[in-house]
């Protein structure tokens, strides 16, 4: 689960249970009564404080939506604190008081992340403008990160019903057949037997684009943990595995599998589920698009900080018409070579948005009747 | 004459457990079936089977893997070997749990639909494993025939 941040508890508490609270921050004691008193008339519940720390640590507790503090103070200045409040609550609206009414102090400030600034001297009647615009502004940021949670909720509630009842059905009724062809195959006429076995292979398919499909939609949706900024895995290891798992595939087409791996490509960006699918898309695709006794080559190497994988076939290659359409969902290339190969059309698709989500780059190179190499560039573990 | 191996089937999906069941008994195998997690483990813990075939995601959500945790605090079914079904789980090796991982004790994960082959295969070989390790000697708490 992500970490409980103070906007996770502030979204899942009631609006009506949260007081309307400002933090004032300034060393200048009249300066906090006077907007004690202001503000405390429109019904907030100001807490004030002379110094930043002192605000700072009372934060996390009092949850205040808005804070008002100084620029100039003697010990921590305006500028320290918003980065320090930053860390602790990065959603708590903050306006600057400046005690120069100039541009470049109220930028500075919004640079660092202030929303708004209030010049001394200020009325009463500007003190109440920017509390409450601050104050309207906390309110729709939290209303739309609820708003979004819920959608994301939503959504992957919507890919999980999916995936098990679609799926489901389906499984059920190719069990049967599975096991009818197994144990009864002698009680079978051949013809009823190809017929199951028909049965069987649309079944089959069905059960592949559900699978791509959710892939996809996961992908899209960064509901899968595809590209958390810590996650790292070894890429080596992971093309080693996906050969092991692809050599049956390969040698049901009769095409050789060959790696030519750098010892310095390791470490990348990405879990190893993500990085696998890439893998495993590219290499089957090799395969599947290869002739008889073709091959099928992985090569990686180091290039400007990118780990870079070069999946390369001995097979029909693309017309150079197709290529502009490839990575797109849905896509397969039909023509009399190709008119029986299996596929969704969503495996290149995949690729693409895994490797876009981990910050990398996909392509391809190819010639009818060459082959294809498709080179897939992903940042190294030391780069993130 | 040997006495015929047990399996309990402990899956929500009917058509499963009458696919999979046919294909075990036509193998010599007798199958008991329980619908839910609950009824599973009565069944289980009554008839000491000597496989369980146990589906991972059943009408609530963990409700396959608290069974499973609940078999294994019965002294009696600790080593019985349990293969966890699942339509969710992928054959692909690098997706592989190892079984002696330790946080779920399964002896072996097996994709739906399963493959009839493998199935009897695996049920065979871990029924097999568990008779060496016991070298014969009777289970706790199991009836002898």
């Amino acid at each position: 689960m992500a970490t409980d941040t103070l906007i996770d508890r502030r979204i899942a508490a009631p609006a009506a249970a949260q007081p309307r609270r400002v933090f004032v921050i300034d060393d200048d004691d009249v300066m906090l009564l006077t907007c004690r008193r202001t503000l405390e008339k429109d019904g907030y519940d100001v807490e004030t404080f002379q110094n930043g720390l002192d605000g700072i640590r009372r934060i996390e507790q009092l949850q205040p939506q808005l804070l008002l503090v100084d620029l100039k103070m003697p010990e921590l200045d305006g500028l320290q604190v918003i980065e320090r409040v930053r860390k602790v609550d990065p959603d708590v609206v903050i306006a600057v008081i400046t005690g120069y009414a100039t541009i470049s102090t109220a930028v500075e400030a919004m640079k660092a992340g202030a929303y708004d600034f209030l010049p001394k001297p200020f009325t009463p009647d500007e003190l109440r403008l920017i509390v409450n615009r601050g104050h309207e502004r906390w309110r729709l940021a939290t209303e739309s990160a609820r708003l979004r949670r819920e959608k994301e909720e939503a959504e992957r509630r919507f890919v999980t019903f999916v995936s098990h009842q679609l799926k489901t059905p389906v499984v059920a009724a190719k069990q049967y057949l599975d096991v009818l062809l197994y144990t009864s195959a002698s009680e079978l006429t051949p013809r009823t037997q190809e017929w199951l076995k028909r049965a069987q292979a649309r079944l089959d398919e069905m059960l592949t684009l559900i699978g791509d499909w959710l892939e996809l939609a996961r992908i899209e949706r960064g509901i899968d943990s595809i590209g958390e900024p810590l996650m790292t895995s070894d890429l080596r290891k992971v093309i080693s595995d996906v050969i092991d798992a692809s050599q049956a595939h390969a040698q049901s087409a009769v095409v050789t599998l060959e790696t030519d791996l750098a010892a310095d490509v390791g470490p990348v960006r990405g879990d190893v589920v993500s990085l696998a699918t890439v893998v495993s898309n590219l290499i089957s695709n090799g395969i599947k698009y290869n002739r008889v006794g073709g091959r099928v080559t992985v090569r990686t190497r180091l290039e400007g900080g990118m780990a870079v994988v070069e999946v390369g076939d001995t097979g029909i290659g693309i017309a150079e018409e197709s290529l502009p359409r490839l990575f797109q969902e849905f896509c397969r290339v039909k023509n009399d070579q190709t008119r029986d190969i299996p596929g969704t059309g969503l495996g290149l698709a995949i690729c693409k948005r895994i490797v876009a989500t981990l910050g990398g780059s996909i392509g391809v190179r190819s010639h009818v009747g060459e082959g294809s190499t498709f080179v897939v560039q992903i940042p190294t573990a030391a780069r993130t | 004459m040997t006495t015929p191996r047990s399996v309990l089937i402990i899956d929500d999906d009917p058509d499963f457990a009458q696919a999979v069941g046919g294909l075990l008994a036509s193998s010599g195998y007798e199958v008991m079936t329980a619908s839910n997690g609950r009824d599973g483990l009565d069944r289980a813990k009554k008839e000491l089977p000597d496989l369980i075939l146990l589906d991972v995601m059943m009408t609530e959500r963990t409700e396959g893997f608290f069974t499973l945790q609940q078999i294994r605090r019965v002294p009696a079914l600790q080593h019985t070997p349990v293969i966890v079904v699942s339509s969710i789980y992928t054959d692909q090796s690098v997706f592989r749990v190892n079984p002696e991982a330790g946080w779920l004790p399964a002896s072996l994960f097996l994709p739906k639909p399963v493959d009839p082959a493998r199935l009897l295969q695996e049920s065979a070989r871990l029924i097999d494993e568990l008779a060496a390790t016991t070298s014969g000697e009777p289970r706790a708490g199991s009836v002898t025939r």
